[in-house]
């Protein structure tokens, strides 16, 4: 632990720190462009300059470059040292322009910042400055290359830390030039650092600009709601509006970057076909009205039905406070337990990771970057959730090996292993894999149920390619020290979830401790995992509203139309509801089909706490008041002038405000609006009790058991055996990185990005049913036309058939079907068939 | 479009290299000496042999002197710019072979023979001022040595850019 002087202040530092890290420990910031903690120093900008006075180490150095060490004296105000930057930042503003009035980083500018400071306020330089064209870099960030001052931050996160090739640097001296061969937009999903990292005006937020000022925005920190990574933001808003996020450092969680999915989605705060207005049978209607209606008509079909007559569904994208609220009202009311999932496979999921992940097991994102070997499953990062690709190539960069088994054709900004196993084949191969691995590695510290856990996992999958394959990766693995598995959820069930549980903990007792991380399928899901015990899934609820069992149905910040593949019987059900009421903040096909509609505040004006997938609670704050953006009320013209109320400024109350002004007019032993939510917490809830001994709003707790009380390593081990019959295709619905997630379809940028739907189907099958990449394939469905182009590719598995949830498919995607004959496929691109290819008509 | 011949040879050094990227210069070249300067065919032409994209292949073309991504003269006059030929400033080289030619430097004359660019040092200290004409060094550099050159140069033919 070196111990050194800097600016006469004593300070000890671990060792390896540089000088520059030491001086930030100290509240000393020396002035910095090129150097960047995530990206490591390279001493190009040479502005972190400082004098080493006395100690190992002697005179004018960069500080980036130095590490720490016994002894040294640094002077970072020594007038060599400031005469010296002074230079270097007179130097940087020769051919910089002065368009800092209309420049959108003015005002949160580091050059500026640092010009400033550096004490060079004239302009000595009379010569012409040199002058670029600018290009067009897709519709998240703007091109101004004169600004530039070469600090290679660009370059270096884009290509090294983030692992994307068409942004660079190129010609040399006077000519250096940032940006890609030629226009258009950027290719990676981590873009929008860019602009957070670029110390001036080269890349800036284009959505968001000429609308505001820095300084002018509201800002607070708030939670990314477009996985259930839980990454860290800032939030930014003017006049009523949200209209840029950046990313918040947060060493557990994202470290220091966003991606552009949670950067950009925000628009859905800002629509203007939000529904605004409270609705009573179809008319508007005051939001007391419309509550106090709602509270009478639940009382009366309570009192003609029962209690249990009512149900609830909340949602993953819910705050915990909301979902705890909602648990509460359906406790005190006797109505029946909240149900959070649509989709009773992600409930299923859902639990069972909830059930299993404790805090020997579960790793974070900072846990993946330091693994040797990662073994992901049933996840495709990059579309999944775009934080966990950039987390895994830290470890892909520090010489971890890393295999993907997955049925879809995933592509990684990394050198990785894509294992190709169906749907239904991946536990097998999963527990091959470990099996494997165990084997190798030895059963020493095995116990007698771990043997026979161990004896039960079956050994081969039928696929001998993919049994050699897994061979292989056992090996990696049980030579590995610290492995991680990564399972997802958004296309395998909830045996996987358990199976990947029971094989780390497996893991752990062998040689190879290893690490799990699980995703989830929302951004709060954890916490409806949590809050979801003792409640049966949405498709019973449904068949119970059939049977007129369940008459009333509170719906809060969810839409069952979303993605529900059975639209119609959706449709009939809810239609029989004698009352269906709606609390969200989106313009869902549930909110207008809803007998009383209130409308919900989004994240940025309720805040709210959120569990990420790895179980820890965080806090998001309210940014702004809320309100209809002025931009739409003022019909473009000028804010207005007086200090008054401006029309459309009516906030929309959180859905746990909504909720309580309900459980009040229930007389349902009303909590007072100031108590914490955590009061309500049911006494069952895990960390119950830590919570409460913390005050509201909680940041950072992890909401994790020591030991999971599932029971584990369970035998016989009950796989689901392989997938449809020959000649059938499983219809996968998967997740794109923009365009698919509910709120962040709404963005018009992402939109543009997402590009077309595409269909994917492996060389084989293609072969087999007589279809051709490029074609079109059409499905009709209860008269409504889905039509995607078909993708032809072999890096993908064998007998499935691959549809992204995608926001222009519409609702009648939702029905597509779950499995299609390859013979049908020739039928579904439009074109006469008479004759079915010989290969079919033989099996 | 490359001629077989050319591909099938680049492709065989590429198979043999452990590190295909370390031959990018090499595969630059080729194609520069084939089509006359790398266009933005060659580039990508360049980019698909090694498996990498056109902005990696343009951040190493644009960075060498030698690597022409725009048309040059049928001689490329590379004029040396180190710090042994600025001592010969007095009777600067480049500024007189630019008055010569009509040009300024990076510029080709309108009968298509020269072009005349500044170059990092080409090595040829004891000579300077020096500069460097399709592979062949010239120096010391006078005003009758320049005009005497380039007076011979327009006499002979010489199809290929070449640089060693």
């Amino acid at each position: 632990m070196p111990y050194l002087i800097i600016d006469n202040r004593h300070i000890q530092v671990p060792r390896g720190t540089t000088v520059i890290d030491a001086a930030e420990r100290l509240g000393i910031m020396i002035p910095r462009f090129c150097y960047l903690k995530v990206l490591g120093a390279v001493g190009a900008c040479r502005m972190c300059a400082v004098m080493f006075e006395a100690g190992p180490v002697k005179g004018l150095q960069m500080s980036c470059m130095v590490q720490a060490a016994d002894g040294m004296r640094v002077s970072t105000t020594h007038p060599e040292a400031v005469a010296f930057r002074r230079q270097i930042i007179e130097w940087l503003m020769i051919n910089h322009p002065h368009d800092c009035p209309v420049c959108d980083e003015g005002g949160h500018c580091l050059l500026q910042d640092e010009t400033i400071s550096g004490g060079h306020s004239r302009r000595r330089y009379t010569g012409a400055k040199r002058t670029y064209p600018d290009q067009d870099l897709g519709p998240l960030v703007q091109h101004e290359m004169n600004r530039c001052i070469q600090c290679y931050r660009c370059v270096r996160f884009y290509q090294e830390y983030a692992g994307y090739r068409d942004l660079g640097v190129m010609g040399i001296a006077s000519r250096i030039y940032y940006g890609r061969f030629s226009d258009g937009a950027l290719e990676s999903p981590f873009s929008g650092n860019l602009i957070d990292i670029c110390p001036t005006g080269v890349y800036t937020d284009r959505p968001s600009r000429f609308l505001a000022r820095r300084w002018d925005l509201q800002r607070a920190d708030s939670i990314c709601l477009h996985c259930s990574l839980g990454c860290n933001t800032v939030a930014g808003a003017h006049y009523r509006a949200v209209i840029r996020q950046e990313s918040r450092e947060n060493v557990r969680v994202n470290g220091s970057f966003i991606c552009d999915r949670g950067r950009y989605g925000h628009a859905y705060a800002n629509l203007a076909e939000r529904p605004r207005q409270s609705r009573l049978d179809g008319e508007p209607a005051g939001w007391r009205e419309a509550a106090r209606e709602a509270a009478a008509r639940l009382k009366r079909i309570a009192a003609a039905a029962g209690h249990s007559a009512i149900a609830v569904l909340g949602s993953a994208r819910n705050s915990l406070e909301t979902q705890i609220m909602l648990r509460y009202l359906s406790h005190h009311a006797q109505w029946r337990p909240p149900r959070f999932f649509v989709n009773g496979s992600e409930a299923r999921s859902t639990a069972a990771v909830v059930a299993r992940l404790d805090s020997r097991l579960a790793a974070g994102l900072p846990d993946l970057e330091e693994a040797d070997f990662l073994l992901a499953v049933g996840v495709d990062p990059v579309n999944d959730a775009p934080m966990l690709a950039l987390a895994m190539r830290q470890a892909a960069r520090k010489g971890a090996k890393i295999v993907v088994l997955d049925p879809r054709p995933v592509e990684l900004p990394f050198a990785f292993d894509l294992l190709s196993a169906g749907l239904g084949d991946l536990p097998a191969a999963l527990a091959v894999l470990v099996k494997t691995a165990v084997s190798q590695a030895g059963t020493d510290g095995c116990e007698a149920q771990e043997k026979a856990f161990l004896a039960a996992l079956p050994g081969r999958v039928p696929d001998e390619k993919l049994q050699g394959q897994l061979g292989q990766a056992g090996g990696w693995l049980a030579a590995s020290r610290r492995p991680a598995i990564i399972c997802g959820s958004a296309i395998a069930g909830p045996e996987l979830a358990g199976l990947a549980a029971d094989l780390a903990l497996l893991l752990q007792t062998g040689k190879t401790p290893s690490r799990l991380f699980y995703l989830l399928p929302g951004p709060n899901a954890f916490g409806a995992g949590l809050l979801q015990r003792g409640s049966r899934y949405f498709p019973s609820l449904l068949q119970d509203i059939e049977k007129g069992g369940v008459r009333a149905l509170l719906v809060v910040e969810n839409d069952p139309f979303f993605r529900y593949p059975d639209q119609d019987r959706l449709h009939s059900a809810l239609g029989k509801l004698e009352l269906l009421m709606v609390l969200d903040y989106l313009p869902s096909r549930a909110a207008r089909a809803a007998h009383i509609f209130l409308p919900g505040a989004t994240v940025f004006e309720a805040g709210g706490s959120f569990i990420n997938n790895c179980g820890l609670l965080q806090y998001a704050a309210p940014v702004h008041e809320g309100g209809i953006p002025l931009a739409q009320v003022s019909g473009g013209s000028h804010p207005p002038r007086a200090h008054a109320p401006a029309p459309g400024s009516e906030k929309c109350p959180s859905a746990y405000e909504a909720l309580l002004f309900l459980a009040n007019e229930l007389a349902i032993r009303p909590p007072t609006m100031d108590a914490s939510p955590w009061s309500l917490l049911p006494e069952d809830f895990p960390g119950q009790a830590e919570l409460l001994a913390h005050p509201y709003p909680t940041d950072g707790l992890q909401l994790l058991p020591r030991l999971s009380e599932a029971e584990s390593l369970q035998t016989p081990v009950n796989l689901p055996t392989s997938g449809p019959a020959a000649g059938a295709l499983t219809v996968l619905r998967v997740e794109q990185t923009f365009g698919s997630e509910e709120l962040s379809c709404y963005a018009e940028p992402l939109r543009q990005l997402a590009g077309p739907p595409l269909a994917l189907l492996h060389g084989a099958d293609a072969d087999r049913a007589g279809v051709r990449d490029g074609e079109q394939l059409c499905f009709e469905i209860g008269g409504e036309k889905v039509e995607l182009a078909l993708q032809v590719t072999n890096r993908m598995a064998p007998g499935q058939l691959i549809i992204p949830h995608h926001y222009a498919l519409g609702r009648a995607a939702c029905r597509l079907p779950a499995v299609v004959a390859q013979a049908e496929l020739r039928g579904l691109t439009g074109q006469d068939s008479p004759d079915l290819p010989q290969a079919i008509t033989e099996s | 479009m490359l001629p077989e011949e050319i591909r099938h040879r680049l492709e065989t050094r590429i198979a043999a290299s452990a590190h295909p990227r370390e031959l990018v210069v090499d595969v630059m070249y080729e194609l520069q000496n084939h089509y006359g300067f790398l266009n933005d065919v060659a580039l990508r032409e360049v980019a698909e042999l090694l498996q990498l994209t056109p902005l990696e292949v343009e951040e190493l073309a644009t960075f060498y002197d030698f690597i022409y991504r725009r048309p040059v003269g049928r001689f490329v006059l590379h004029v040396c710019d180190g710090v042994v030929c600025w001592m010969f400033e007095e009777q600067s080289a480049l500024d007189y072979i630019c008055k010569l030619l009509g040009v300024a430097p990076g510029e080709t004359t309108p009968d298509g023979q020269f072009t005349v660019l500044p170059t990092v040092c080409v090595g040829y200290c004891d000579h300077a001022p020096a500069m460097l004409i399709n592979g062949k060094l010239y120096g010391p550099l006078t005003p009758e040595f320049i005009d005497r050159t380039l007076e011979e140069l327009r006499s002979i033919s010489c199809d290929l850019v070449l640089c060693r």
